[in-house]
């Protein structure tokens, strides 16, 4: 019943408040028991008409890691000369980043294509769609992460209790540096479908420019200082080699690097969310 | 108590012509780019002159909707009307946000609940449990709330058993009814409703439009679009009438739809479609006309009388051979009662149809549905015409095709002077009295 003691609420007007899309932040906000709805749906879904169910999340790195472990066996070369961690719980923190980036990217992108048939029937903040597809790929990093206890213990590797806690807000770096991409790529799909053929290209290219299956420092001893910055601009990396900094005592990135890392997250998350406004304004027509 | 609750500037909308995605490749958007950057002149896009939305092109643009000025009060419920491509899917879809105006601006005082679609967002994979959730927080409804009236809206689709059984599972009834339940316990300041929601069964139309008065009378916002006259009149206050993306007329619901059936007037009994793109046409069949004719010739004739036979002709061409043909009429008045349906089909006709079922080769084809003289009563009809490879499966649907007046020409009223006003049909039937 429309109670008359209700404050009555304001007009509001359709349209984006300000030129930089922040506003769609608060809308988020606004709208976050439905990001949770969006998040289970894609959770669900995934793991429905599954045998072994949610072990597949432990399964996916693990198996990655096993399978490049035994590819550097075979070939008789090591990806890592760190030496104060072994090369098993390097990769797996590699493949846990990777895993997370990959799978983000992936879902995210499709995601507005793929609920066109609800983006064109209802009003909500489009971003919910791949930020959810964000959430399961980070879901999956946190139960992965587990995975590192177990793995650190069998190979003798101790892990450096006191920088571990760094892992947290690194990782929250990777997980915004995702979201800024995300918001790039959902809208630019829907606008234009090459872009979903072109990602599993890129994503390949990606994994072996980013320190994934092999760690900084090898890279270093490869390459001379610029180049080394250059490759550190890239976040995926520098969070890959902090990751790996806090909690195994592999070396640190550069500074430089890291600061170049830094700009570089931001200029992609604030230009994704000035260009997902934009995108929005004509998404039912387009997409 | 009257509090403005939407509020429409100026609003309109256009639509680039073509194919929806001319730019959907970046290739294409690239090349554009540079093309702008060069001031090359574009392409000019060939019009259609015999185009019924010529004046509505521009530039290789469409203008769905044009100058709109609408101010709406909490409580009222609204009524939408127009013709096919008038622009009310349009003016909803900027009410309910989806879609973006091109120019002017759009205010909604408070929660706006939009039902375009039964069940959207509805995933076949998820439990009806899961689905009500995912399906009522998409229309905006707090976790909270779909909590505390879970029980009411499973009572309300009767579909307790089924609750942890996947959606996908579900026979199209109970995933509609479902549906349904989550929609009727969404409590919105504004509601917007399409017509979409009443191609269910009667039992279902009657409980959307049950739901939209008991808003009403809540004090909510509503706003329907709907082609059923009837329900508009006694549901809405107010109604508005668009034609050719412009509003033409805010009045009370009783005065628009007069207005709107007397625009339906227009036609000379007969419809014809010269141009092949803008007939309606499925893969295998194309509409060619419809036209209807009576008193006693072969002339199509808007006016018929009523103590003649009335024939509603169809012609349409078989694109690809072998196909098999059913061919389908509705019988409408001027509310948008349903009089009669009627198909080619043996059992539904005095003599057989000999073409029924047959598979038919390349070429134009002429059906003729006789409706008998003395039947219809003296007012106006409207008349729908389906094709498709059986009863029942519609292959193409032209929804008032065109319209007809039966006249009465005192056939009937050699006894009987008065009204015949009210009832639907005027049969002329069998009457004997025996003294017992």
């Amino acid at each position: 019943m429309a109670n008359n003691d209700e404050p009555i609420p304001p007009m509001h007007f359709y349209g984006p408040t300000d030129a930089f899309g922040f506003g769609q932040l608060s809308e988020i906000w606004q709208t976050r028991e439905l990001l949770y709805s969006f998040f289970l749906r894609d959770l669900l879904i995934r793991y429905r008409q599954v045998v072994v169910g949610i072990l597949w999340v432990l399964l996916q790195p693990l198996m990655g890691m096993l399978i490049f472990m035994g590819l550097f066996f075979v070939l008789g070369t090591k990806a890592g000369n760190s030496t104060v961690a072994s090369y098993a719980p390097i990769i797996l923190t590699g493949m846990l980043c990777w895993q997370l980036v990959a799978s983000s990217f992936r879902d995210a992108t499709g995601s507005l294509v793929n609920y066109r048939h609800v983006v064109t029937k209802i009003y909500f903040p489009r971003l919910l769609l791949p930020l959810a597809s964000l959430m399961c790929a980070v879901f999956d990093f946190v139960i992965g992460s587990l995975l590192l206890l177990p793995v650190c213990a069998i190979t003798g590797t101790s892990i450096v209790w006191t920088t571990a806690w760094l892992a947290v807000p690194i990782a929250l770096w990777l997980i915004v540096f995702c979201a800024g991409c995300i918001a790039w790529l959902s809208a630019l799909n829907a606008h234009y479908r090459d872009v979903g053929y072109a990602l599993p290209f890129v994503l390949q290219l990606g994994m072996f420019v980013s320190p994934v299956v092999y760690d900084i420092e090898r890279l270093r001893a490869l390459l001379t200082d610029q180049w080394v910055w250059l490759y550190e601009a890239n976040p995926i990396a520098t969070c890959i080699g902090l990751l790996r900094w806090s909690l195994l005592g592999t070396a640190l990135p550069s500074a430089l690097g890291i600061a170049t890392a830094a700009i570089v997250t931001l200029l992609i998350c604030f230009s994704g969310l000035a260009w997902f406004q934009h995108a929005d304004q004509q998404l039912a027509d387009r997409i | 108590m009257s509090i403005e609750s939407i509020q429409l500037d100026k609003v309109s909308k256009r639509f680039r012509l073509g194919a929806a995605n001319e730019y959907g490749r970046l290739t294409e958007a690239i090349a554009s780019g540079v093309q702008n950057l060069f001031r090359t002149p574009s392409k000019p896009v060939p019009k259609r002159p015999q185009h019924a939305f010529a004046e509505r092109i521009e530039d290789g643009w469409f203008w769905a909707l044009r100058d709109i000025e609408l101010s709406i009060q909490s409580g009222d419920i609204v009524g939408i009307v127009g013709r096919n491509g008038a622009g009310k899917s349009t003016l909803l879809k900027i009410l309910a946000r989806i879609v973006t105006p091109t120019q002017g601006r759009v205010g909604v005082r408070g929660r706006v609940g939009s039902l375009l679609e039964v069940g959207t967002g509805f995933h076949p994979e998820l439990t009806g449990r899961e689905n009500v959730f995912l399906n009522g927080a998409i229309l905006g409804m707090p976790r909270s709330e779909i909590r505390k009236r879970f029980e009411e809206i499973v009572a309300f689709a009767e579909i307790e058993s089924f609750l942890e059984t996947p959606v996908k599972r579900y026979s199209s009834g109970m995933a509609v009814r479902l549906a349904f339940a989550v929609a009727a316990h969404l409590e919105p300041d504004v509601l917007i409703i399409d017509e979409v929601l009443s191609v269910g069964d009667q039992a279902f139309q009657r409980k959307c439009l049950g739901k939209a008065s008991q808003l009403g009378a809540q004090g909510r916002t509503v706003l329907v679009v709907s082609h059923n006259l009837a329900a508009v009149a006694n549901l809405c206050r107010r109604a508005v009438l668009l034609r050719d993306g412009r509003l033409i007329a805010d009045d009370v619901p009783e005065r628009i739809i007069e207005q709107y059936l007397s625009e339906m007037r227009s036609g000379d009994g007969q419809r014809h479609w010269d141009d092949d793109d803008s007939a309606p046409c499925s893969n295998e069949l194309r509409l060619r006309s419809v036209s209807v004719t009576g008193n006693g010739t072969d002339t199509p004739a808007s006016e018929v009388d009523i103590d003649q036979e009335i024939h509603v002709v169809v012609e349409y061409r078989v694109l690809v051979p072998e196909t098999p043909v059913s061919v389908q009429i509705h019988v409408k008045d001027e509310t948008g009662s349903f009089v009669f349906w009627s198909a080619n089909a043996p059992s539904m006709n005095l003599e057989p149809d000999p073409w029924f079922g047959k598979p038919h080769p390349l070429g134009k084809y002429r059906s003729e549905c006789c409706i008998p003289a003395n039947f219809l009563n003296d007012t106006r009809y409207f008349v729908s015409v389906f094709l498709g490879p059986e009863v029942g499966v519609l292959a193409i649907r032209q929804d008032s095709a065109l319209s007809f007046v039966v006249h009465d020409t005192g056939a009937m009223r050699q006894e009987f002077t008065g009204s015949w006003l009210g009832p639907v049909i005027r049969p002329r039937l069998n009457w004997r009295t025996r003294k017992l």
